[in-house]
This record gives structure tokens, sequence and C-alpha cells, in this order.
């Protein structure tokens, strides 16, 4: 089978589903595939930050820019998506006064908002904070949460005919000389394989855009570099906290829905797949998080999780162009984006890459980036994604767990059975993304809904939709030897993966409640060993 | 300061089993018990040993007592003794247990549509372990708005779990869904609800007649019928009397998540029982320290609510479970650590707790942390402590299906053990 679009798009992330939003926002018709759900990796695998700029104030002015406008976009176009619990740059002890002396006129240089506060203020507001700091700044940190911006970006794409596949893999680029002729996808769920035929190609695959330029025989070198992130069971502050010093681990803590997650590391991996947490790491983060908030240790830890950054290395010769970075990796690397044309680099006319950048800056990056791709169609039409709002954005409180039960009853209520009591996911909840949805996995669930993201991780919630979907596909008719699995097979993947969060954060209740779920499961309900699917560890996705 | 011979802490299996078989000996016994114990996620099986999985359970106790560092390798010959104690106290109390360690383990149908081995389980699952003959099919009925019971997938499931099992199964399994007029606002219902409806001999006759009904409607030949686990709490025999008369046919219960109807069953027999000898349940009540004379339990301080409170006793029962049941505790520093006494605590390495996928053989090395004892159940020290249950080292309690046998057959040690060690019984002596 063969098909025909304007832009086949790689990478469901933030960045591919703003670009999907742009090209159908300026009329070209786009095709989205992500190798699984959308949201699946880094963009669904970061600390849920909405980044003021401030961080980068110092160590990458443009780039602080860059977010401080963003910021303010998103705020305007997403706000259902956005807890603006605004966030403090505090000076711990023990932290640089030259990096504080400097910071606010720094922010203020590279155009982002920051007010020096008293201490006290900020102690009053935010008791868990270390007693004895110095300085603290005020900035506009905000919590934004991710999957439902790339579900909002992809149903505007969508209500404007684009079309958008999940558990799609691209197997080939097919290249004849400097263009491209088709390219192959692989449904992963049914095998079945497809020829796409494309005007242009934008890779926006991040962490494995360089395994996509690779099908289409064009070298690019990005650096994965890995984040571990820790998820505690309560909020433990209003606002995010930031260190006031240079960028580093562990410095970041932000109250995201009903958590808080403290972030991050950065190690260098060779495997953009490779997001296992190491118990060291965890160490580190708790070490530096104490210096935040004294007794840390102590507090409940959900899971860690870890997100790989797509850190984008130029060729060596390309000096002075907008790909530039700092000769050390890691942290030193500019955290801007760049917008590849494979036509000046490598000689294939129609291949965009998008990479670099960060989760704030998404939009722009899919507005130069669909820039770029009108050019090449030769066309023209403005962009509209920084004005236009985007669909669902009623605004809400993320902070109160009652709020999505409050809504429905609000609505009428009806059948209010919660299958998940950590997160209050309702049935209803539950059959309307199954309604949109299906067929899907548990993991879609969670993204889609929150479903197993609580305390028990997912211990009774796991089986009960389970217990839903098979009920469902019943009634629909189907064979329900076809769902057969989904009962204990599908739970077995979803408990693997709760405990490969918990591997490295293994002590507490959070330990004794991981092993009473399993006791129950294997024990007392009896899920086979051999059920579950041979996969590495490498599913487990953030769980904020 | 009040006294009694013996504190056991902990109200799970072993502590109330160590419990009643100290005070059937004429002890004075008070049981402490900071929660509600895991009985509440018991399924209702009592799991012995279930290695190998086609084997007896005697087999299987025979093959873990081989391990050296397994609870079984010093209580295998208790075992036998035990089990017969307990068939005669669950037989007492009025909740029959069928099945014994000589009895081939059988599959036994979950709430998850899947199977697990079983030998011993209580009367309410007996129909579940007959042999299934030529033509005989099963039903799987739940009631609409149970979160905790889905017929459907229950079914589904059931059919993949017999098709991969030896052995044949069922000739056919079919899901029906009740609904229950009087049933259908009420949302978050738990089988507490429910099994309290059967309870009631009015709601109990009305329920089942809806239930037969609607299987009249689903059910073609000879067959059995699975229901939820909830055929009463406190009048589970009459339930259970009044289902297979309505329902015309061998019905079981299938083992749910929690709360387990039951679990809380045997502990309500166990409870029951032991107040009925005279023994005293401080519950709510975690230990806040352990007073030793002379290298000997002297006195055991609790916390309650507006002063310590100290009972003195020469003698004291750990029956705090392990990990799962709070007995130990994994603090953020590393390590494991026994909350009462502050044991020493046998541990795998720290990097290797949960090694391994979620379905590696065995499961994971973290399950066989406890304490060590002698094979008269002793700590290190101090003298007067005996360890039951869960919180013994060596075991692999979900893995091998032995959890309820290490509570049996160490409580029945502990308790031999005690009254060996004061010469006498404990009654007389220690007071």
């Amino acid at each position: 089978m063969t098909t025909t679009t304007d832009v086949l798009v790689i990478g469901g992330g933030a960045t591919g589903a703003g670009v999907l939003r742009d090209l159908a926002r300026r009329g070209l018709r786009g095709l989205l595939v992500d190798r699984g759900d959308a949201g699946s990796g880094t963009s669904g695998r970061y600390h849920g930050l909405l980044h003021s700029g401030a961080r980068y104030v110092v160590s990458d002015p443009l780039a602080a820019r860059e977010c401080a406008v963003e910021n303010e976009v998103l705020r305007r176009i997403a706000p259902r998506t956005i807890e603006d619990t605004g966030g403090w740059y505090v000076q711990a002890p023990g932290d640089p006064d030259a990096y504080a002396a400097g910071f606010a006129g720094a922010c203020a240089a590279a155009g982002v908002p920051c007010e020096e506060r008293p201490v006290d203020e900020v102690l009053a507001r935010e008791p868990g904070l270390h007693p004895d700091l110095h300085r603290a700044f005020a900035v506009r940190d905000a919590a934004l949460e991710p999957w439902e911006l790339i579900e909002a970006n992809l149903a505007d794409a969508l209500a404007r005919g684009a079309e958008v596949r999940r558990y799609v893999r691209v197997t080939a680029i097919e290249r004849a000389g400097r263009r491209i002729l088709s390219v192959t996808l692989a449904d992963e769920r049914t095998g079945s394989v497809e020829r796409v035929v494309p005007r242009v190609v934008v890779s926006a695959a991040g962490a494995w855009a360089g395994g996509v330029a690779a099908l289409a025989g064009v070298s690019l070198r990005i650096l994965p570099g890995k984040g571990t992130m820790l998820v505690f069971a309560e909020r433990l502050s209003d606002a995010v906290i930031n260190r006031c010093h240079p960028p580093g681990d562990g410095d970041i803590m932000v109250p995201v829905h009903t958590v808080s997650i403290l972030g991050t590391t950065d190690v260098q991996v060779g495997d953009p797949d490779d997001t296992a947490v190491e118990r060291a790491e965890v160490a580190a983060l708790l070490d530096e998080g104490e210096r935040l908030f004294p007794g840390l240790r102590e507090r409940r830890v959900l899971r860690a999780y870890a997100g790989v950054r797509p850190l984008y290395e130029p060729p060596a010769d390309d000096v002075g162009g907008a790909g530039t970075a700092a000769p050390a990796g890691g942290r030193m690397i500019r955290r801007s984006h760049v917008v590849i044309d494979h036509a000046s680099q490598d000689g294939v006319d129609d291949f965009v890459s998008i990479v670099g950048g960060k989760l704030t800056t998404y939009r722009l990056m899919a507005e130069q980036t669909v820039d770029l791709v009108m050019r090449k169609l030769g066309t023209r039409a403005r962009c509209t994604t920084a004005e236009e709002v985007l669909p669902g954005q009623e605004p809400r409180h993320n902070h109160w767990l009652g709020a999505r039960l409050a809504a429905h009853e609000a609505a009428g209520g009806g059948d209010a059975d919660l299958i998940c009591e950590c997160e209050l996911v309702t049935r209803v909840e539950l059959d309307g993304f199954l309604d949109e949805r299906w067929p899907c996995s548990l993991d879609d669930v969670r993204r889609g809904t929150r479903l197993g993201m609580g305390p028990c991780q997912g211990g009774f919630c796991t089986f009960r939709a389970a217990g839903v979907i098979a009920e469902r596909e019943a009634r629909e008719g189907a064979s329900l030897e076809a769902v057969a699995g989904l009962a204990s097979t599908s739970a077995a993947a979803f408990l693997e993966e709760r405990l490969n969060g918990l591997r490295a954060v293994a002590w507490g209740r959070q330990l004794q409640e991981a092993l009473l779920v399993e006791g129950l499961y294997r024990g007392v309900l009896g899920l086979p060993r051999s059920s579950v699917p041979a996969t590495e560890p490498e599913a487990a996705d953030a769980v904020h | 300061m009040p006294s009694t011979d013996v504190v056991v802490v902990g109200s799970g299996l072993a502590g109330l089993a160590t419990a009643v078989r100290l005070a059937e000996e004429g002890a004075r016994v008070v049981v402490v018990a900071a929660g509600s114990a895991t009985l509440s996620w018991a399924g209702g099986p009592l799991d012995v040993a279930a290695v190998p999985p086609d084997g007896t359970p005697r087999q299987g106790v025979a093959n873990l007592a081989a391990h050296p560092g397994h609870p079984y390798a010093v209580l295998s010959g208790d075992i036998e003794a035990a089990v017969a104690w307990f068939d005669a106290t669950m037989a007492h109390g009025g909740l029959p247990y069928e099945g014994d360690l000589d009895r081939p383990l059988r599959l036994l149908p979950t709430a998850l549509g899947a199977t697990r081995p079983a030998a011993i389980v209580p009367a309410g699952m007996a129909a579940a372990l007959e042999p299934w003959r030529a033509g005989e099919g099963l039903v799987v009925m739940g009631i609409r708005g149970d979160k905790d019971l889905w017929p459907a997938a229950v079914a589904a499931g059931l059919r993949r779990a017999f098709a991969a099992g030896s052995g044949p199964g069922p000739a056919s399994i079919t899901a029906v869904t009740v609904a229950i007029p009087d049933l259908a606002d009420r949302r978050n219902r738990s089988a507490l609800d429910l099994a309290h409806r059967f309870d009631d001999p009015h709601q109990r006759a009305a329920l089942l007649a809806h239930m037969s009904r609607a299987l009249d409607g689903g059910r073609s030949g000879p067959c059995r019928i699975a229901l939820p686990a909830a055929l009463g709490l406190e009048d589970h025999a009459a339930a259970l009397a009044a289902a297979r008369d309505a329902l015309g046919g061998p019905v079981f219960e299938l083992p749910m998540v929690p709360p387990s109807i039951p679990g809380l069953r045997l502990q309500a027999v166990l409870r029951r029982r032991f107040l009925a000898l005279g023994g005293r349940i401080l519950l709510g009540e975690a230990v806040a320290r352990v007073e030793v004379d002379a290298g000997r339990v002297a006195r055991v301080v609790l916390p309650a609510a507006a002063r310590e409170m100290t009972i003195r006793a020469p003698a004291l029962v750990l029956a705090t479970g392990g990990l799962t049941g709070g007995g130990l505790v994994a603090p953020a520093s590393g390590g494991l650590q026994e909350t009462v006494l502050g044991l020493p605590v046998e541990t795998p390495p720290e990097a290797a707790w949960l090694a391994g996928r979620a379905d590696a053989p065995g499961g994971h090395p973290i399950a066989l942390a406890g304490i060590r004892t002698d094979d008269q159940l002793r700590p290190v020290k101090p003298a007067g402590v005996r360890i039951v249950g869960g919180l013994l080292a060596g075991q692999r309690f979900v893995d091998e299906r032995c959890g309820d046998g290490v509570a049996l057959s160490s409580a029945w040690r502990a308790a031999a053990s005690l009254r060996e060690d004061a010469g006498a019984p404990v009654g007389r002596v220690a007071a």
C-alpha cells in the first residue's frame, strides 16, 4: 500500500506534535508516526517544568530568552496544561555568592522576569526549604503536563485533516540522489507494512534522530544525555524550587499534580533507549536535594525514572552557525535547538531534522521547522500557533486531587465508580479514553488518564482497567480470546514496568507496598510468571 | 503493672495461631497488633507448599526442607500436627477447610482470570478442586458494578489458563453479569458490602433469586458456578448453603483483591477462639520498646494513648511478618531493620534485592530476608523470644506458597518450645 502526504513527521513528542499542528494550520497535509504512543519518549520523561528561562541566563542567554518568550506563549495557548505555581531561585548554604550576585542582572539582560524577594517571605511560603537560605528570586516557572499538551496539539492538527499513527516504526527511507523517494512504515501491533511518499520528511525523533537520519544515509550526531528524576509521593513545595547556582544535578523540585519531582542528573549514554536508573544517581540526587529540603531522604519516593535529552553535536567544521556547541559534553552543550536542513549539509533536499531544545520551546522549534518546510515547498503562510489557543483549554486546578471528580459531578454525575483510587480516575473517564483510543495498552491508558500513577503504582487499578476492557470487548462482540491476555499478560507487563521504576528506590513504605502488590498478584491471584512478555526494562516512563 | 505469661506481637495467622496454642495450654497471653495484619489480603487457600506445582503439599514441604536455610528445614516435622490442629480449630469455629497434605495440588481459578495451585481450601472453594468431568462447564458469575470481579475478563483468562495447564478443565467457560436493581445506583462497593448482604437472610434470598434467574439464561448442561468470595462474613455457612440451593449446582468462591473475605473469616474464627480462651488483644498498638533483665525479656512497653503502658512478660513472640507485614523495614539509608527488638536481619546483598525481572523464577532475592533462629525459633538474644511466620529468614512465601504452612508449623513449634523453655506449662511457671 502506498500513500502520499505533504510532510511525514517522524516522532510524536511535543516537537513532532507541534510541527504537525503548525503544518495543518498552514494548510499542509501532515502524517505523524511514532514507534510508540505519543509522548512515550523524552517528552513524557521530563520533570514537568515550564521553564522561566532563568536556569540558562548565565550559561546560555539565547536559550533563556527563548524560554521566557515561549513560557508566556504557552500560558496563553495551553492554560489547561499549566499550573501556575511560580518559581523560586534560592541561594542555599554553600552556593556561590557571585552567582547569586549576578543573577538578577543576567535575568534582566536575557529578558527573563525576575525579582529578588526577602528570604523570610520565601520561607513563610515554603516552610520545607532549608532555613538558612541567603537570597531568593521569584521567577515565572510553572508546572506543565506534557501528555495533555501533546494530545491538544495532535487534536488541533487532526481537526484540520492531519493523520497520526501510533506504534508505527520507520523501517526504511528510500533515496535517489538528493531526493527521498519513499519511507517504509511498519505497524508494531499489526505487522502491516506501508510505503509513504512524502514531499518532505521532518525528523522530530529527538534522541533517536541519529538513527532516523542514518536510514536516509545521513550522519547526524546526537549525544543522548540521560537525566534521572525522583517522584515524591506528596507536594513538598507550592512553587518550583531551583538552586541559584550554575545548573547541576538534583537542583530543581517541581510540584506536579499531587506529587513532586526532583531532577535531574546528566549522564551521557550511548543508547537513547538506555533509561535504566542507577542507585548511585539516586543517591546523588538525594544528596543535592537535601541541600534544598532538609530531611528529604525520609520522604516517600514513589518511583525513579529517566529521560534522554536530544543534545546535538554539530560537525566539527560547522563553526559559527546556529548549532555551535561548546567542546565539552553534557551541561556544557547548548540547550537551544537547531533546525538542520539536510539539503545544504548532506545533499538531501527534502529532509529536515529538528534537534536539541527543550519542551518549553517546542512551539518555537516547530515554527522554525515548518518555516523551512514551507520554503522548500515554495509556499507561504503565516504561523498562527502562538496566537491560537489549543483545543480543550478550560482552566482547572491541577494540584487538587478531587478536581476531576468534582468536574464530573458538576456535569451531572452518573457512574462515578472509581477505578483508580489513588488518582481518582473514574469509570466514565476510562471509558471515554477507551472510546477514543482503543485498541491501546494499559500504558497508554496511564498516560491518558494518570491511572496507576499514585502510591499503589497500579496495584489495584491495573486489574480493574483490564476487567473494564475485557467487558467492553465482550459487549462489542469481539472474540474474548483476543482479549484474554489483558487480564493477566497486560497486567503483568504493567506491573513489570512499575517494578522498573522502583528498583533504584527500593526502601520504606514504597518497597513494602510493591512487595504486597506483587504478593497479591503472584500469590493470591495466581498471575503466571511466564506471562510477562520478554521485553527489557525500557518501557518505564515518567510517572508524574 | 499488668503482667502476663507471653506477649505475642502481630495478629496474622502466625501470631493468632501461636496465641491460641499457648492459651489452649493454659498460658495467659496478650496479643499486640499495630494493624489489621495481612490476613485481610489472604486469598483463602491454606498455602503449605507448592513445589513442584503438580505434587502434594507434603512433597513440597519435603523439597523445601531439603534447603538448609529454609524454615521447613527445622519445622517440617511439625507440619502434620500443625495442619491437623488448624483443621480441627477451623471446623470447630464453623469454617471447615477441605483437603490435606496428601491431596495433589490442583488449579484454583481466581478473580484475575488466572489459576493458582491449591490443595487445602475453605469449604467455599472446595468445589473448584474436584476433577472436571466430561461435559461439565464453568459459569463465572459476578454482580454488575463490582469493581473487583469482571466476569468476562475472568472467563476469557480462565479459558486460556486451563488450555495452557495440564489435565482436563471445564468443557466450557462462560460469563454472567447479574444486574441487581437494588445495587444499581451504589458505587464503589467492595466485597465487604456484598458479604454483609449475604449475611442477612432476606437480602441473601433476594440476591440469589436474581442470580438464579440470570444463571438460567446462561447455563446449558451441568456446570459449576464461580462467585465472588463474598458469600457472607458472619454467616458464611448459611450463605454458602443457600447459594448451592438457589443456583442448583456446585458453587465456589474466587480469591479476590483485598479486602479478602475468606481471610477475614479465618481471622475472626481465630480471634473468637483466642478470646474464648481468655486471651486479650490490644489493637492499634505498636511496641515502643522491650526491656530486658539479665539477658531475658522482662517487660513490653506500649505507647498507649495518654502514657506508656508496660506489660510484665517473661516471653515474647514476634509474629510481625517480613517486609510485607511490617516486621522488617528498609530505611532510606540502606539495609533492613527488625522493628521490635532491632534483631540482626539476614539480608541479601542490597544491589540484588529486586534483581531479575518480576517474572524471574523464585522471585526477588529480598524475599529471603528475615531473622535467623535456632531450631527452637530463638534469635541470638535476648532469652524468652521466639520468631514465627513471615519474619523467619530463608523463605520465598509468594513463590513457594509456603507462608501459611510456615506460620502454622512455627506457631506450633514456638508454643511447644516456650512450654519446654519454662520446664512446665508457661502459665504456671512464668507467672
